[in-house]
């Protein structure tokens, strides 16, 4: 009650000193130690902050480091170069800038380069509407019994390890595709500009639209389920909303659903994008793992640079002055880069959207 | 129907009685001329969720053209009956109901009725604002463009006619291609009944619409909906039973499952037949 007494102008009197009981021994220590805890975890924070980024950047650094004699000695030629050329390892040594390489050698990774957006560019289109429709039924449709088993069945697809699929894709969904489908399709495509990607011959089902096929299974299970997530996460009144200003559930979903989460499903998607883009084993199973061919058509073998340096690791390592190894290298920091080039992109289209305010990927 | 213009005109002449409801001209080019008087009607309504009743026996005539508010303590079942005079509930698990709910003399479960046609002609207005994530001009027309009533440049003119309606439009004329969620929550809520008239209802359904909203922009909100009849009919949940006698030209008191009391607001409020309702427009009741 001292309080109101300070309420009406007469100061309280200060405690004597000596009645004031000294913190006990035992709440002393307590205290230092959570001024001390707390000094931790702050530089616990800021160590685990930092840890992402620092791995990057030393990845880069490491890599860049390991490129550089391809850098130099391959130039521009490496982005648009068709040959990947080891060169004679046994035989005589030159030097070029000063890095010493086997003579013939030089590397071009455009095929590589190219194959890998074109089975990325495949696996996204095929997955994007796919995993949208997906968690739509996931999330609006199918009554919740089926849903959950359905939505774990597809959380347990997202892990399945990729060598398997590989495995599935060369073994029986190729050869499958090969000889009842692609024919179908080849047979029947008109002669005409852009149709004409379509046409034979159709190989055995090694190839470019395999491996798009199958990359594109492998990221639906991902856009899928974060999506769901996503669609879990919009507020039911402006949906309610939207049905009763008489729309159709397609039209909530487009309108309303949609455009809520939109920053968020753009992140999905990159997010699949990257798990395309750096796929390997199933890739190198599937594709061909051609180094020097841009495939003519869309059946065609080919390659990607993360199929091409698990496959081309082994022999590099004969190549005793390092070069082919940095020339691997070279192609990892430019698989690097094309990814951080796809998130940079992501943010772009993201930040346009949200100038417009939208509680978009925020929930609202 | 059976109901003569007689009956449209008594019906009309509770909000307008300066509107020579005897004129027979007036009459003649009446456009609800020969349509039942009651826009909405619910027949012996029951409804519940599972197991748990929470209306039964409901049987009330909305008249055409006025303001039915829909008073009751908490958990009264105001929501549940509001949302199932446009079928927001048929979806909702564990949802019955018997009985009958008819608009313009038609059930609404009728196969001859389309759900999406009902709902056009039943407009709804939420509790709390709901706009879409879109700018503010295509929220106005997101019911039109979804209907397909109107495209092109006629948006614009619908959602400048439609925002100077609900007196938005000078605050929102210069950023029409913003998001809503930047304006106050009673400019979201205006913006949402800008939306909802933009499809040209018959009926629209509020529930407690201003209860997220400052007393002034209530006020603006309430002058609006009586300056909306006759040409538009309503229902509106609300809490504040001022805000009841304000509006209302009738009033029902669901209380207990039931229907307890229907009738024109002034009588319901000073004469209350009901013990119930005597108790509860008198405050008297949680
Ligand atoms: N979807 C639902 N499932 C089960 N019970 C519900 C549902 N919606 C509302 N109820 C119950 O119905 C009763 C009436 O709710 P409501 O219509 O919202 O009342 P009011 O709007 O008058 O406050 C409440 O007891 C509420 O718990
Ligand atoms: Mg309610």
């Amino acid at each position: 009650m001292a309080i109101l007494g300070g309420a009406t102008g007469a100061a309280p009197p200060a405690p004597p000193v000596k009645a004031m009981r000294r913190a006990s021994v035992a709440r002393r220590i307590a205290a230092a130690g959570w001024a001390h805890e707390s000094r931790i975890w702050k530089i616990g924070g800021w160590v685990a902050a930092s840890v992402p980024l620092g791995s990057l950047v030393f990845i880069l650094v490491v890599l860049g480091h390991k490129a550089w004699p391809s850098v130099v000695v391959n130039g521009t030629h490496f982005f648009t170069g068709s040959a990947w050329k080891p060169g004679s390892t046994y035989g005589t040594t030159v030097h070029t800038h000063g890095f010493a390489h086997p003579a013939g050698s030089s590397y071009g990774a455009w095929p590589l380069i190219a194959g890998t957006l074109q089975t990325s560019i495949i696996a996204v289109v095929l997955a994007v509407p796919i995993s949208l429709g997906a968690a739509f039924a996931l999330t609006e449709r199918l009554p919740g019994w089926l849903s959950r088993p359905l939505a774990f069945a597809v959380e347990i697809l997202a892990g399945i390890p990729s060598v398997i699929i590989g495995l599935w894709g060369v073994l029986t969904l190729g050869p499958f595709l090969a000889q009842d489908v692609y024919p179908v399709i080849a047979d029947h495509m008109p002669d005409v500009p852009v149709l004409s990607y379509f046409r034979n011959p159709v190989g055995h089902g090694e190839g470019l639209l395999t491996t798009g096929l199958v990359l594109g299974l492998m990221i639906i299970p991902i856009i899928t389920a974060t999506t769901r997530d996503l669609f879990l996460q919009v507020p039911p009144l402006p949906k309610e909303g939207g049905l009763a200003l008489g729309m159709t559930d397609a039209e909530v979903a487009r309108r309303v659903t949609l455009p809520w989460v939109r920053s968020g499903i753009i992140g999905a998607t990159v997010l699949g994008l990257g798990r395309a883009l750096g796929e390997t084993m199933a890739v190198a199973m599937i594709s061909g793992a051609a180094l020097n061919t841009i495939s003519p058509n869309i059946f065609g073998t080919m390659g990607t640079i993360a199929a091409a340096i698990v496959t081309q690791l082994d022999s590099s390592f004969t190549d005793g002055t390092g070069f082919a190894t940095s020339a691997l290298a070279e192609a990892a920091v430019v698989l690097v880069a094309i990814t951080i080039l796809a998130n940079a992109l992501a943010r772009v289209v993201i930040a346009r959207s949200a100038r417009h305010g939208m509680p978009v990927g925020r929930g609202g | 129907m059976s109901a003569g213009p007689e009956g449209v005109s008594t019906e009309r002449g509770i909000t307008t009685p300066v509107v020579g409801a005897v004129d027979p001209i007036l009459d003649a080019i009446d456009p609800d001329r020969g349509r039942p008087p009651h826009v909405m009607e619910t027949r012996d309504l029951t409804l519940g969720f599972g197991a748990k009743a929470i209306l039964s026996g409901v049987t009330a005539p909305f008249a055409r053209g006025t303001i039915t508010a829909l008073i009751g303590p908490t958990g009264s079942g105001k929501t549940t009956f509001l949302r199932t005079l446009n079928r927001m509930n048929d979806k909702v698990r564990g949802f019955r109901r018997e009985g009958s709910v008819l608009l313009d003399g038609e059930s609404i479960w009728s196969t001859e009725q389309d759900l999406f046609t009902l709902r056009r002609r039943v407009g709804m207005l939420f509790q709390r604002p709901n706009p879409f994530p879109m700018s503010i001009r295509d929220n106005v027309v997101a019911g039109v463009r979804a209907h397909r009533i109107a495209k092109g440049k006629q948006l614009d003119v619908v959602a400048e006619q439609r925002l100077l309606e609900v007196g938005l439009w000078d605050a929102v004329k210069d950023r029409l291609g913003d998001s809503p969620f930047q304006l106050s929550g009673g400019q979201q809520q205006l913006l949402c009944l800008a939306r909802a008239l933009a499809i040209g209802p018959e009926v629209l359904l509020l529930d407690e619409p201003t209860s997220a909203l400052d007393p002034v922009s209530t006020e603006f909100v309430e002058h609006l909906l009586l300056q909306m009849t006759p040409a538009l009919s309503m229902v509106v949940v609300t809490h504040n039973l001022g805000q009841a006698r304000r509006i209302s030209h009738q009033t029902m008191f669901l209380y207990d499952g039931n229907l307890v009391e229907h009738g024109p607001t002034a009588q319901v409020f000073e004469h209350p037949v009901h013990t119930h309702t005597e108790r509860y427009v008198t405050g008297r009741m949680g």
